[in-house]
């Protein structure tokens, strides 16, 4: 898709407007439930990682997604969105390099149509371009109204990795992992898979409360949490997890190198807790720089990144000069 | 000659251009994967496509080349290893690499409008794209190809012949070749023996006929050019791949002046079973004489020892001449003139007359005597005091022949005199279009000695400086080589229109000499291999790595190991060799008992008589120009008379 369905609702009469609000290039985890039951030990305890076998599966793929968007143009004081958003797995083999071998993209208008003039509405219907409405009652104010859009994106991205990670979980090799970057609760494909690890790393939800929290947020380096179990919310599935800290964090910040870890809800998780423990600090070097959140990123999810990024639309990145009104010089 | 690409191979690359390196109409960078073919010296092809670049086609060649990761600083890689280097190599994942490359576009199609190279598929180039980069297209066809093999182009597996042009390499357009490197590898020989046999095989029949003249200046180089030297399969394969045939040059001809015995000759082909195809190169003193401002212009030649040189060069050798004291000369070797400016000196002494001879100062007459006795005291063996001489076959140089002038082991003075006059004849018969051939390639190693870039302007640099400018025109063509191209003249290696470079000093290449070539080009000219050289000819916009193989001649070490030199023989059996080599009826003995107690003189002059004449019974003719044996007389007391007056206080 390119940008012939803009400039067709262009000529229809919507102003052109060029913003790229300050989340749109990066992205935020959805809002995650609380709550926790213990499954490893009676409560929240921290485990050393020293002298853990790493496990070292021999392929392992890499799944991740990005999502850009971009207002371009307003129909009255309603937003019209053109978002991108896109999920690719690099499976890495012996040879330690990344190779694409699976990604998928698509490009969508974010809007709301019945706020649209007809011929707007006409111009769009015409390009073809998948079009996702929010919801009415954010439409009509613009405050409201591009939060709204950012969660259609969010959403239309997470819904992409998921169809992608569900179609390489059916060709998975015997010996062969999937790494996503974020939760695997969303699908059920996933949260049931038994090589399938969620890495996230984002901490939106806490799960415990007193000395638990304190342990769990307090954890030293090369140390896990014993394996928990999310308390289930909507149409999460169930699933175990547990903390895992990459870098030390005193002198940084209580989330500095942080992991939170998801797999499935079986026994077997519990017995192989310390060997993916191992595996993922190892996963440590190379440093995911120089992406600010490189100590909590995996490099081969920072490379997934860096890939769609590079095959992504140029034009729906922030433009690198000033925003002041154009002169015509 | 080029064969046709049967496949076309997938691309190998993608042209890029960002802001700080953008593509430019000669100059673009290109990345591959990690695992190519592509190195320093590749060439390449970039397809455009696209509105304004469909159909556009530029050839480039690999000038320079970068890897990058995605590291964004060193101290990154020392984290995440937490110090210990040999935990970064035990990185589960490997960073994102790039390899990009530096191309210099060797030409665009189509030429007009010259335009920035388009961002376009990068491809390896085939023998029929190196033909087209390398503009070979112009000389390799139509009715009278030109197209001389120099060497094999190899990358990426991809083999392809790069020709020179002979109208650029031995004129008219343009002409000469220097060819720098460092010593000790045989490149630099090796490079001019493939090219001579290669310009020798495929020289266009309508450009006519073409020689070498060869200056062996050091060991025994150039003298087993006609043995069969070993040759690899790779070698080989080479050779026919340039359709050129391995085999030792089918017509050499070589000279060596004598050693001072005036018998022996002075070369390291002296093996019996080669030392029959060397040819004595002896000069006498109307050989010298026209060529006096090569030895007496190193330190005090004037005008007045310069105008005593052409009087005796006009009106006194070969000519009757008086002397004013009665005296009648006929003066033909430096003998007949060391009796006339004996007969000068006794004459003035006598006379009273003064200290001026037919308006020469005495002292000037003493300084050119010393000057030319000297010569044939230093030069003895290639400079004759008496007898005739021997020389190139000026006029009946023959087509494809190589004339190899063994001057290694002769004194440096002798080595300017020898080749002074060698190119001068060269040039005089040329101009007169009589020496036989069209062309003439002369070969000239240790430039750096014979044409410096400083020092003072001797008779033989004003001579190669006279080659390189106007040569072109005569087909006298030089074939320099040097170790350090910097420190040679620079109207010399400016003139020459193909330059080539075998492995380079690194103190060679900081010279500002090397200012145009990138640094990863000059580290490949420091490490290149023997048998590969960088190429530089007008045709090529930029220089091109190629491959040549051994030449199919023995190598002068190996030459020396299989024909040892022979030992020095004593006089007696030298002038038998001699003679032998002349006429195989001469018996030893015969000789021997001839020339026993007779005076080496007498007998190198009756030698040399015979070598010239070439007489059917070589024993008769010399036995006659020996002459009898005369009875020694004693000398009668000389009557002494003392000096009037004090001629001079030079010290002559």
């Amino acid at each position: 898709m390119s940008r012939s369905w803009v400039d067709a609702i262009l000529a229809a009469g919507v102003v052109p407007a060029s913003h790229v609000p300050e989340a749109s290039v990066g992205r935020v985890d959805l809002e995650e439930f609380t709550g926790a039951d213990p499954v490893e030990d009676p409560e929240l305890r921290v485990r050393s990682l020293v002298g853990a076998p790493a496990l070292a599966p021999p392929s392992v793929g890499f799944l991740d997604g990005i999502e850009q968007w971009r207002v371009v143009g307003y129909a009255g004081v309603t937003p019209i969105v053109r978002a991108h958003v896109a999920a690719a797995i690099r499976l890495r083999e012996g040879d330690r390099r990344l190779r694409t071998v699976a990604e998928n993209a698509d490009e969508l208008a974010i809007t709301r149509l019945d706020r649209l003039p007809d011929a707007v509405r006409g111009a769009l219907a015409g390009t073809g371009v998948r079009v996702v409405e929010i919801p009415a009652d954010d439409a009509g104010q613009p405050a409201r109204a591009l939060p709204a859009a950012r969660l259609e994106v969010q959403k239309a991205r997470a819904a992409l990795e998921r169809r992608l990670a569900e179609r390489r979980l059916a060709r998975l090799g015997s010996d062969e992992w999937l790494v996503v970057d974020g939760v695997l609760s969303d699908s059920p494909a996933l949260s049931a898979h038994p090589r399938a690890v969620g890495v996230v790393k984002s901490h939106g939800a806490e799960y415990f409360e007193g000395p638990e929290l304190e342990r769990a947020l307090t954890l030293p380096v090369l140390h896990r949490t014993s394996v928990f179990r999310p308390k289930r919310r909507g149409a999460r599935r169930e699933i175990y997890s547990w903390y895992l800290r990459l870098w030390p964090w005193e002198g940084n910040d209580l989330l500095y190198g942080l992991l939170r870890v998801e797999a499935r809800a079986h026994p077997g998780t519990v017995a192989l807790a310390p060997r993916i423990s191992a595996w993922l600090v190892g996963e440590r070097a190379p440093l995911a720089t120089p992406d600010r959140r490189w100590d909590r990123l995996l490099y081969p999810i920072y490379d997934v990144e860096s890939y769609l990024r590079a095959r992504a639309p140029r034009d729906l990145l922030p433009a690198p000069g000033s925003r002041l009104p154009r002169t015509g010089t | 000659m080029i064969d046709k690409a049967s496949f076309q191979p997938p691309p190998i690359g993608r042209v890029v251009a960002t802001e700080q390196k953008p593509a430019t109409p000669h100059q673009f960078h290109f990345w591959t994967a990690n695992e190519t073919s592509i190195g320093i010296g590749a060439i390449v092809r970039v397809e455009g496509f696209g509105a304004g670049d469909s159909g556009r086609v530029v050839y480039g060649v690999v000038t320079d080349g970068f890897a990058y990761s995605d590291l964004a600083t060193p101290l990154h890689d020392v984290v995440g290893a937490e110090g210990d280097p040999a935990r970064a190599a035990e990185h589960p994942t490997v960073r994102q690499e790039i390899r990009l490359w530096t191309a210099a576009v060797l030409r665009q199609r189509p030429e007009e409008p010259l335009q920035p190279v388009p961002l376009g598929a990068v491809h390896v180039a085939s023998d029929v794209d190196v033909a087209q980069a390398l503009r070979m297209d112009a000389y390799l066809g139509g009715e009278q190809p030109t197209a001389i093999p120099v060497g094999l182009y190899t990358s990426g597996g991809l083999e392809a012949p790069v020709y020179l042009d002979a109208d650029f390499l031995l004129g008219p357009e343009a002409a000469h070749l220097n060819i720098s490197g460092v010593s000790g590898l045989a490149t630099k020989t090796s490079a001019v023996e493939f090219l001579l046999a290669s310009i020798f095989q495929h020289f266009p029949p309508h450009k006519g006929r073409v020689a070498a003249v060869c200056f062996n200046v050091k060991g025994p180089d150039l003298c087993f050019l006609d043995q069969p030297g070993a040759l690899e399969d790779e070698d080989r394969r080479r050779y026919e791949r340039l359709a050129v045939q391995a085999q030792p040059f089918e017509r050499v001809r070589y000279y060596a002046p004598f050693k001072a015995d005036g018998v022996n000759l002075n070369t390291l082909r002296t093996h019996p079973d080669l030392v029959g195809d060397v040819e004595p190169l002896v000069w006498g003193l109307r050989e010298v004489l026209d060529y006096a401002e090569v030895l007496l212009n190193r330190d005090d030649i004037d005008a007045k020892a310069d105008a005593f040189i052409d009087f005796l060069a006009d009106r006194v050798v070969d000519k009757e001449f008086d002397d004013g004291f009665g005296g009648a000369h006929r003066v033909v070797t430096f003998a007949d003139l060391e009796r006339l400016f004996r007969s000068i000196f006794d004459g003035l002494e006598l006379a009273g007359r003064g200290d001026t001879w037919r308006t020469h100062h005495i002292a000037t007459i003493r300084k050119v005597r010393n000057r030319l006795s000297n010569i044939s005291t230093r030069c003895k063996g290639l400079v004759t005091d008496d007898g005739p001489s021997s020389d190139l076959p000026w006029g009946r140089f023959e087509d494809r022949a190589v004339y190899v002038v063994d001057v290694a082991n002769v004194d440096p003075l002798g080595q300017d005199l020898v080749f002074a006059r060698a190119v001068s004849k060269l040039r005089e018969h040329l101009e007169r279009r009589d020496l036989g051939v069209d062309a003439v390639v002369v070969f000239v190693d240790e430039l750096n000695k014979y044409a410096p870039g400083d020092g003072p302007d001797t008779y033989v640099k004003k001579m190669l400086l006279d080659i390189s400018e106007r040569g072109r025109y005569l087909g006298l063509v030089l074939f320099g080589a040097e170790q350090f191209r910097s420190q040679v003249h620079r109207r010399v290696v400016g003139n020459a229109g193909t330059i080539v470079f075998g492995r380079m000093d690194s103190d060679e290449l900081a010279t500002p000499g090397y200012q145009v070539l990138s640094p990863a080009t000059k580290i490949k000219l420091a490490t290149l291999p023997i048998g590969e050289l960088m190429v530089r000819h007008p045709h090529f916009t930029q220089p091109i790595f190629v491959r040549f193989p051994r030449p199919g001649v023995l190598r002068g070490r190996d030459g020396v190991e299989r024909f040892p030199p022979a030992a020095d023989l004593p006089f007696e059996d030298a002038v038998v060799r001699q003679l032998v080599k002349l006429d195989r009826r001469v018996r030893p003995n015969q000789v021997k008992d001839l020339i026993a107690d007779r005076r080496e003189e007498d007998v190198r002059r009756a030698l040399a008589h015979t070598r010239q004449a070439r007489p059917q019974d070589a024993f008769a003719h010399f036995k006659k120009h020996l002459g009898g044996r005369v009875a020694a007389v004693p000398a009668a007391a000389r009557e002494s008379v003392a000096p009037l007056n004090r001629i001079s206080d030079e010290p002559y």
